[in-house]
């Protein structure tokens, strides 16, 4: 019933419904920023600089996780079973229904699709 | 006819809250409203003067000190069709250090008025009697302005009515011990209401779960007052999200009444701001607050359905 700031769902901690667009989402995110921001006067005298600090960085994790659609799809998922929802980059993954094993290779960035695309580029010449 | 109960309140002086009750006197009376106002600032009244009155008698203080038998007799027409109001008293030694027999009887006799509004002005900082009047009240409005004093002492006024809250359920209940222990770990280990409530939890959840109900009945609204920027505005919001992670509570953020220049000149000539400018932003902002409290008020004061989520199988 009472939870700490670690406890928050990514919904509450942002103040949004479950059902918030994207646009919602992005701007419930300005919000949550600039009410936690340092120079923000709403916490003045009540939280300190470590729980500003900590709730800040919870609020940049969620909205990592809500503006994401897949992301956000598991998340909803594992609220609503209730399930702890363990961000997706770690190699073992509690999914949905059944235990997956993830294989963790390095996605393909930009340079690597241009060099498969169009090969190897030669050495320059001497 | 429901008598509605208004207190104006908040820690810091000079917010504005005199001239938001004035305003929403004279905005609920121009509606046809059969309005009280009630100068509750014990310490240092000057609501009639805001609504263009000079002090004289017969005030709060008469009726403190049983020269007039009832409270309905102290209420004086104002220059405003349908708004009256009940001045307080110069004699402010006596009356600000109100005994709690007093001031029971002072709460009583508000709750037996004959109006359809009645605007409690409140005073500065979180004394007792401040407090009591502010909890008797609902709606419970807190006016605060974009500085850093006036927040801080925003919200120390919520902290001390929250404390108030839980020892009238405490001694309800009869746990003084349990009031003790809050005193000790809220005050003197400065421990945040969290993590008081956390442990209550874990040693008695029974009474942390009462007390934590009565905590999310204590519904006190917001209003930003001088507001000079769309960031002021903002803050607001922003307070309001705060008090809900930090207080436990639900506070309703009314919106923000601009910072307006001719409050000043019209202060000095003795005319309410409300009623000389009747156009003006800040104006428009002390009706939309009173609307959307009206609107809100019906709908927030019922307990929403508990929805709960399918089990995953």
């Amino acid at each position: 019933m009472i939870k700490r700031i670690e406890d928050w769902n990514y919904y509450e901690l942002l103040n949004v419904e479950r059902t918030a667009s994207r646009e919602e989402i992005w701007k419930a995110y300005q919000r949550a920023l600039s009410t936690y921001n340092p120079d923000s006067l709403a916490t003045y005298s009540l939280v300190t600089e470590e729980e500003r600090i900590l709730i800040m960085e919870r609020i940049q994790e969620a909205y990592r996780t809500l503006r994401d659609p897949a992301k956000k799809k598991d998340y909803d998922l594992a609220l609503l079973k209730h399930s702890v929802y363990v961000p997706p980059k770690a190699p073992f993954r509690k999914s949905v229904g059944k235990m997956e094993i993830e294989e963790v290779g390095r996605k393909p960035g930009f340079g690597e699709k241009l060099r498969r695309l169009f090969g190897r580029r030669k050495p320059p010449a001497e | 006819m429901v008598t509605r109960i208004w207190a104006v309140g908040g820690g810091k002086g000079g917010t504005g809250k005199s001239f938001v009750s004035a305003s929403l006197g004279l905005h609920l009376a121009s509606l046809g409203h059969d309005v009280l106002c009630i100068d509750a600032d014990l310490g240092g009244p000057n609501l009639h003067t805001l609504l263009g009155m000079k002090n004289g008698h017969p005030d709060l203080g008469d009726f403190l000190t049983n020269k007039i038998p009832t409270l309905e007799e102290t209420a004086v027409e104002t220059p405003f069709r349908g708004l009256r109001i009940i001045r307080g008293t110069e004699n402010i030694l006596f009356i600000a250090n109100l005994n709690h027999f007093k001031k029971l009887r002072l709460l009583r006799q508000i709750r037996q008025l004959k109006a359809q509004d009645i605007i409690l002005d409140l005073g500065t900082g979180s004394a007792f009697n401040t407090l009591d009047f502010f909890l008797s009240a609902d709606p419970g409005i807190i006016v605060a302005t974009p500085e850093p004093t006036a927040i801080e002492n925003s919200y120390l006024f919520l902290k001390s009515c929250i404390m108030r809250v839980l020892k009238l359920y405490m001694d309800h209940f009869g746990i003084p011990e349990l009031h003790q222990k809050m005193l000790d770990q809220i005050e003197k280990n400065s421990q945040s209401l969290y993590g008081f409530f956390k442990s209550l939890m874990e040693t008695d959840r029974s009474y942390g779960t009462v007390l934590y109900r009565a905590l999310r009945n204590f519904r006190p609204c917001l209003i930003m007052n001088k507001a000079r920027d769309e960031r002021d505005v903002l803050l607001g919001r922003s307070m309001a999200d705060v008090a809900r992670k930090y207080l436990l509570i639900d506070l309703h953020y009314l919106g923000a009444i601009p910072y307006d220049d001719r409050v000043h000149s019209s202060l000095r000539s003795l005319r309410p701001f409300y009623a000389a400018h009747k156009d003006s932003d800040a104006a428009k902002a002390v009706r939309e607050a009173a609307e959307e409290l009206a609107y809100s008020v019906e709908f927030s004061h019922r307990t929403p359905p508990e929805i709960t989520f399918p089990e995953g199988r």
